[in-house]
């Protein structure tokens, strides 16, 4: 377990640190900073003082050594938009995004779980058709679209939501379902096929011969089996939604987290703070990746870590 | 199933609140019925910091221009007055303008606004070591300031400067105390007509009404000012009551807020859209070309259709008619294709290919609007070479050394004084210019420091007529700046489009 957390940890850092080089290369490569913050009528003497004080005169090898020598200092700057340094910022945002995270990944577990255990019970019925279809539909809306579905109906129309922004828990509702549903949909299906998998193994009927509850066959015996493909797909899912969808979600709702505060920086230009975005979420992707390499050994004890 | 109910029990508890505080906390409810009056306005950015003198920002402008004053101000027609100055500045000399105060105006925590005040506010702005990025774009004359008596001051500067009572609309007044404090950024104090409440940080900025206001109290009790970048969000939240005024309202989405009851308002804006043709090499060197493809745009056209009505045609240049340096004698070329195939063929330029660089999603219907521009010269018989480029890559072009035959830009201009954007578009020397005309140069230079207004204005007015005449630009349209208003708003926006609350009013 100790060597294991060790090299996890290692390979994590090489991970991160690769992140952190191809992000300093292409916001570099992309553009000049300089001209898109000032405004369009600055003087060219504006521009080229602006350039020194942020340190963009300096050749790129050397702004790459010094952003090398402040990322072993967790120091990504200050941001050039709002002026405060990034990891205050960034760390200022990430519990926002976590509290629309969390939630849906737990919406996503306690909805999907039961609905393709259920389904599994009788392939072909008429609660597995129905989960099949309403999957498959879940899976197939793209998040912005569904996010702005439920604006429209339940903050335009039915006007039992607010429309935007964060502050109270109902402003919560609509963004946390946007993640959620779509991911309900993904994760019953792996549930729901790994179940019955399971429930046609040898091991199954013999329990059910020798008299065991059909529920807890069903509930301990097989769910735990079939719980390792829906560990790989939740983990994933989580990545997604703190990496990925919650920038789309949180921008359409306002909801500032760390997903609308890259789409910021990126409309900004501000390459400090895009970085420590990049580095946070990197670190957090390689923690959830840890994470739930250790919880397949608590499922299964034959996993081995290594 | 314990440690089901353990991650169940959380989000339910969630969701209850989430009832509970929903049917609680409706924001653009209380309007009539005698209770304090609130509003709340979506900007497009939260404020980087509420210290008025550091930032060119316009969310923390939005915010501020209701907590702090400057010493002149301007009309919502875009006349300069007098504003916590008594009247307007005298000139002393060439290089000194004289303002006298109003009297009894006090800071929100006590703090006097006197000349000392003034004095703090002009040293602190353009203090090199405070690093204000207002400092360099609309400060860089000013060199100091000095107290005749208690409310007497003296604002010098550093060459004659007739922008100086324009700049002077721009700068707020800080209290020489408070602003010293280490918070001051989180805890604004002016002399205007709300005081802060509270700033959280990503959800909103409230405030409230100055009851010792000097102008009497505003309307208004209470504004909050919420940050939503994204459009169909302001939509949504205007539609639904969140929000009482949304700016940046899309004209397509005009029709969608009066079918819903709600308000759609416009005025004049601060915007123009115009290409720069280069005038010195390639097909548009000809000026018979330039002319021809002005008179190859129907701008009519593009203002009615395009922008839905919510633009005008430009008159000949980049200035609207509330700016310092209009030319009201200039007339929009025509929309006239046979002309101008005519003079293309005087010209010799049948066919010429023009190369057309822009960008996309920058500024309202760029895109669209570029499009329109090729279209119309492909029509003339003009070769139209429309390039359109990311924005970084776009600005290389716009602001480098090889001028290409034409460039779009947007103008703008917050001083609302012509010195700005001649100086960056018309002015060989300018950031954006593709001309090389000494002459016109020369007159601008003159307009810069020509401290009498009629002078300056007949400098301008020459200005503006030679890039009429020899067409160095293709003038297109200056864009009206729309709002989006819920029923019970009632409010005449500003052509400088500052959201200044105390001009806002609630009906029951």
């Amino acid at each position: 377990m100790g060597r294991f957390a060790v090299r996890r940890i290692a390979q994590g850092l090489i991970v991160i640190f690769g992140v952190t080089v191809v992000v300093f290369v292409v916001t570099r490569l992309v553009g000049d900073p300089v001209d898109v913050l000032l405004p369009l009528e600055a003087t060219e003497q504006q521009r080229r003082e602006f350039e020194h004080r942020l340190g963009f005169d300096r050749p790129i090898p050397v702004q790459f050594v010094d952003y090398v020598e402040d990322l072993t200092r967790f120091d990504f700057g200050e941001s050039f938009w709002q002026h405060r340094p990034v990891m205050e910022i960034v760390l200022e945002h990430l519990p926002r995004t976590f509290t629309l995270v969390i939630p849906a990944m737990l919406l996503m577990v306690v909805l999907a779980v039961p609905l393709g255990v259920l389904a599994a019970l009788r392939p072909g019925g008429l609660l597995d058709r129905a989960t099949v279809v309403l999957s498959l539909i879940g899976l197939s809306i793209p998040q912005f679209w569904l996010a702005l579905l439920f604006i429209l109906v339940l903050a335009v129309e039915l006007r039992i939501l607010p429309p935007l922004g964060g502050g109270s828990p109902a402003h919560m509702i609509m963004p946390v379902l946007s993640l959620a549903l779509p991911a309900v949909g993904r994760l019953a299906m792996i549930v729901r096929s790994s179940m019955i998998d399971e429930l046609n193994q040898q091991y199954v009927k013999m329990a059910l011969a020798k008299g065991m509850p059909y529920a807890r066959v069903v509930g301990v015996h097989a769910l735990r089996n079939a719980s390792i493909p829906a560990l790989t797909l939740s983990g994933w899912e989580f990545i997604r939604a703190l990496a990925g969808y919650s920038v789309i979600v949180e921008y359409v709702f306002q909801w500032p987290g760390v997903g609308f505060l890259a789409m910021q920086s990126i409309e900004r230009q501000d390459l400090f703070l895009l970085q420590g975005i990049v580095f946070v979420v990197a670190v957090m992707v390689v923690i959830v990746n840890i994470i739930v390499d250790i919880l397949y050994k608590a499922v299964d004890p034959r996993v081995k870590l290594a | 199933m314990t440690r089901l109910v353990r991650l169940v029990a959380p989000l339910a508890v969630l969701a209850l609140v989430g009832a509970a505080c929903d049917t609680g906390g409706g924001t653009a409810g209380g309007g009539g019925g005698g209770g304090p009056t609130e509003i709340t306005i979506a900007i497009g950015s939260e404020p980087t910091t509420l210290d008025p003198q550091l930032r060119d920002d316009g969310g923390e402008r939005a915010v501020n221009d209701n907590i702090y004053e400057t010493l002149l101000v301007r009309t919502p027609d875009g006349e300069l007055q007098p504003g916590l100055a008594a009247d307007f500045p005298e000139q002393v000399d060439e290089t000194t303008w004289r303002f006298t105060l109003r009297e009894g105006v006090t800071f929100h925590d006590g703090e006097p606004f006197n000349a000392d005040a003034v004095v703090h506010s002009v040293e602190r702005i353009i203090d090199p070591a405070f690093e204000s990025e207002q400092a360099g774009s609309f400060f860089g004359t000013i060199t100091g300031a000095e107290a005749v008596d208690e409310l007497t001051v003296d604002i010098t500067t550093s060459g004659p400067d007739p922008v100086l009572p324009s700049r002077m609309y721009w700068m707020k007044m800080v209290p020489p105390e408070a602003s010293q404090e280490a918070d001051f950024a989180e805890n604004p104090v002016g002399t205007g007509p709300y005081r802060f409440v509270e700033w959280v940080r990503g959800d909103h900025v409230t405030l409230e009404a100055n009851p010792d206001y000097w102008d009497g109290p505003p309307a208004i009790d209470r504004v909050t000012f919420r940050f939503v970048a994204e459009p169909g969000t302001r939509l949504a939240g205007l539609l639904s009551g969140e929000l009482d005024l949304i700016t940046n309202l899309l004209p397509e989405d005009v029709e969608t807020v009066e079918g819903a009851g709600k308000q759609a308002v416009a005025v004049q804006g601060l915007e123009h859209p115009v290409i720069i043709l280069n005038t010195e090499e390639g097909v548009t060197a000809d000026p018979r070309v330039r002319e021809a493809l002005n008179l190859a745009v129907d701008k009519e056209a593009l203002a009615n259709d395009l922008y839905g009505g919510n633009a005008t045609v430009d008159p000949c240049q980049i200035l609207s008619p509330s700016w310092t340096g209009f030319n009201e004698d200039l007339q929009p070329y025509p929309y006239d294709p046979d002309r101008a195939r005519a003079l293309l063929q005087e010209a010799n330029a049948e066919g010429a290919t023009v190369e057309l660089i822009g960008t996309r999603g920058r500024w309202l219907k760029d895109g669209e609007l570029l499009e329109a521009v090729a279209g119309y010269w492909n029509e003339v018989g003009i070769d139209a070479k429309l390039r359109i480029f990311e924005f970084d890559e776009y600005l290389n072009r716009l602001f480098g050394e090889v001028r290409p035959d034409a460039v779009f830009v947007v103008s703008s201009n917050e001083l609302l004084d012509a010195s700005r954007n001649l100086g960056a578009y018309y002015h060989m020397d300018g950031i954006g210019a593709s001309n090389e005309d000494r002459e016109l140069a020369g007159i601008l230079d003159r307009a810069l420091t020509e401290t009498d207004p009629e002078q300056r204005e007949a400098l301008y007015a020459e200005a503006t007529q030679i890039a009429c005449d020899g067409a160095y630009f293709v003038f297109l349209l200056n864009i009206n700046d729309t709002y989006g208003m819920s029923e019970r708003l009632s409010w005449q926006p500003r052509v400088d489009a500052k959201l200044l609350v105390k001009e806002m009013s609630v009906t029951a």
